[in-house]
């Protein structure tokens, strides 16, 4: 049996009910235990799965599933609140996209910071950037010396996807990003995921799209209110979760 | 220890923690070519107008050390940096949240990186006060001496002091809305807690006790060592040594403590 180089064991993460409630003093102050078990839900709760190298797998679900919670706990920015994640390799995560960019600085500045940021040298950087502009397109590359601020947004994340998909991790992680770009960008990001794929990486497709999660993913997962009901087969994982849909679970 | 841990950690990253630290700045002077001189301006306009107020209308210059305008100058600059570290720093994860949110770095990056910026703009400012120094002393009123070797400690141990309240306070920031406010009277109620404007060796002996305790008193009392001949007050030093590792412990491990609330809200 191989190591796994993603296992999670019994993983659970609970959130305000509210997402974005922040705290006031005088809340905390005059109220106090505000946090009755009611406000709470656990997001996701006793998920354990293990992904080898090389497997690609299509996360599926309704929304608030836990799909993209899961995404990040992988990808170390969300921490659990009961039981473990091991990944045993870096991670490239398209998940956003241009939350590295910064709008008063120049396309060029921001490739090399952003990839500075995941652990890229100056000199690979060099190396690798006319790669790069070519994937993002003419457009991108007569504009890559005005502030990215003034890019179009398909522009914008056609820039992150080049930038991301170019780091060297072993492990990727996609959430939703294929369905922004016009038709002929996304045959290129459909190109550069196969030829990452058939490098040997591991894949994590979040998608609504069922022929993409067709295409790319042998393996399907399916996550309701935040547990893991369906793993295995992707076409019969499909299938499950569309008898569930219209069943109306 | 977690905070030698966390330190090697850090230094491990260093690469993109001067990629951080250069973006910080590259923006900072993006946005205005005013930048540099905000920085001088504003401590060097302060220092004007307590040297009005304390010399031309109270006739009390001799609150502080002579030269009282040089004295004024090394007071401010280091409070700017330190009012400045700790502003930036306590909103240092809600302003970088998407960042924050998308890469899989020590969540202490993002304080430590503000930390360092401020500490570089206050490095660039040190030409102005060397400018002022080098005026009075060609008039022969600065009393130069071999302990200007303590003006580098004095901005150490101002750096790790900030590197402690910036992890205390970046995450209760994040969560607790109002933090900001009671910052910014905190920090206006600290100034006066601090010898910047008057020197610690003029505070009546029963009150002088409470400011050791303000580890910016040993900070500042390093830094003038070298420009005045008053006698340093080492106590006001070593009591500040230790408040800034407990700050700096509690930091730590405070930091550790949130992160996991503050990546579900921000």
């Amino acid at each position: 049996m191989v190591e796994p180089i993603i296992r999670t064991e019994n993983l659970g993460i609970e959130f305000y009910r509210s997402r974005k409630r922040r705290l006031s003093l005088r809340e905390m102050v005059f109220r106090q235990g505000t946090t009755h078990s009611s406000e709470m839900f656990w997001a996701l709760k006793d998920v354990s799965v293990s992904v080898c190298k090389g497997e690609a797998v299509g996360l599926i679900g309704a929304n608030g599933g836990g799909k993209s919670t899961l995404l990040k706990m992988i990808a170390g920015v969300l921490i659990p609140d009961e039981g473990t994640v091991t990944v045993r390799e870096g991670v490239a995560p398209l998940i956003e996209l241009t939350g590295g960019f910064i709008g008063e600085l120049t396309a060029r500045d921001n490739i090399y910071l952003t990839g500075g940021l995941h652990g890229l040298s100056r000199d690979i950087i060099d190396e690798r950037f006319d790669e790069i502009v070519d994937f993002a397109g003419p457009q991108v590359r007569a504009a890559l010396d005005t502030p990215f601020r003034h890019f179009s947004s398909g522009m914008q994340v056609r820039l992150g996807f080049a930038v991301i998909t170019t780091l060297d991790e072993p492990i990727l992680l996609v959430d939703e990003v294929l369905a922004v770009g016009d038709k002929a960008f996304k045959e290129k990001c459909y190109t550069r995921m196969e030829s990452l794929l058939d490098q040997g990486r591991t894949l994590f497709l979040v998608s609504h799209n069922e022929p993409d999660l067709t295409r790319f993913c042998k393996r399907g997962l399916y996550l309701r209110a935040g547990q893991v009901v369906g793993d295995g087969e992707m076409s019969e994982v499909l299938a499950h979760y569309n008898r569930d849909s219209e069943s109306g679970l | 220890m977690n905070v030698v841990a966390k330190t090697a950690r850090l230094w491990q990253l260093r690469q993109i923690l001067w990629t951080l630290v250069l973006r910080d700045l590259k923006i900072r002077y993006a946005r205005s070519w005013l930048g540099y001189v905000w920085t001088v301006l504003d401590p060097l306009a302060m220092s004007t107008i307590y040297f009005i107020v304390f010399v031309g209308i109270f006739h009390r210059g001799d609150v502080g050390h002579k030269p009282y305008f040089l004295f004024l100058v090394i007071g401010l600059l280091g409070w700017q940096f330190f009012s400045a570290a700790i502003t930036d720093a306590s909103r240092a994860l809600l302003m970088e949240a998407k960042l924050v949110r998308s890469t899989n770095l020590p969540r202490e990056i993002w304080v430590v990186r503000v930390i360092i910026a401020k500490g570089i703009e206050y490095l660039l400012s040190l030409p102005v006060l060397a400018a002022f120094a080098v005026a009075y002393g060609v008039q022969g009123k600065v009393d130069f001496n071999w302990r200007l070797l303590y003006f580098p400690l004095g901005m150490i141990m101002e750096f790790v002091l900030l590197i402690g309240c910036g992890l205390l306070l970046a995450p209760v920031t994040a969560l607790v809305t109002d933090t900001q406010r009671v910052i910014r009277i905190f920090l206006r109620m600290a100034f006066y807690f601090t010898p910047i404007v008057y020197a610690v060796q003029k505070v009546p002996k029963e009150w002088e006790k409470f400011l050791w305790a303000n580890p910016l008193t040993g900070v500042l009392e390093l830094m003038r060592a070298g420009f005045f001949s008053e006698k340093v007050r080492w106590e006001s030093v070593w009591v500040g040594l230790v408040v800034t590792v407990v700050i700096l412990v509690a930091g730590v491990w405070s930091f550790g403590r949130l992160e996991r609330a503050v990546l579900k809200e921000i």
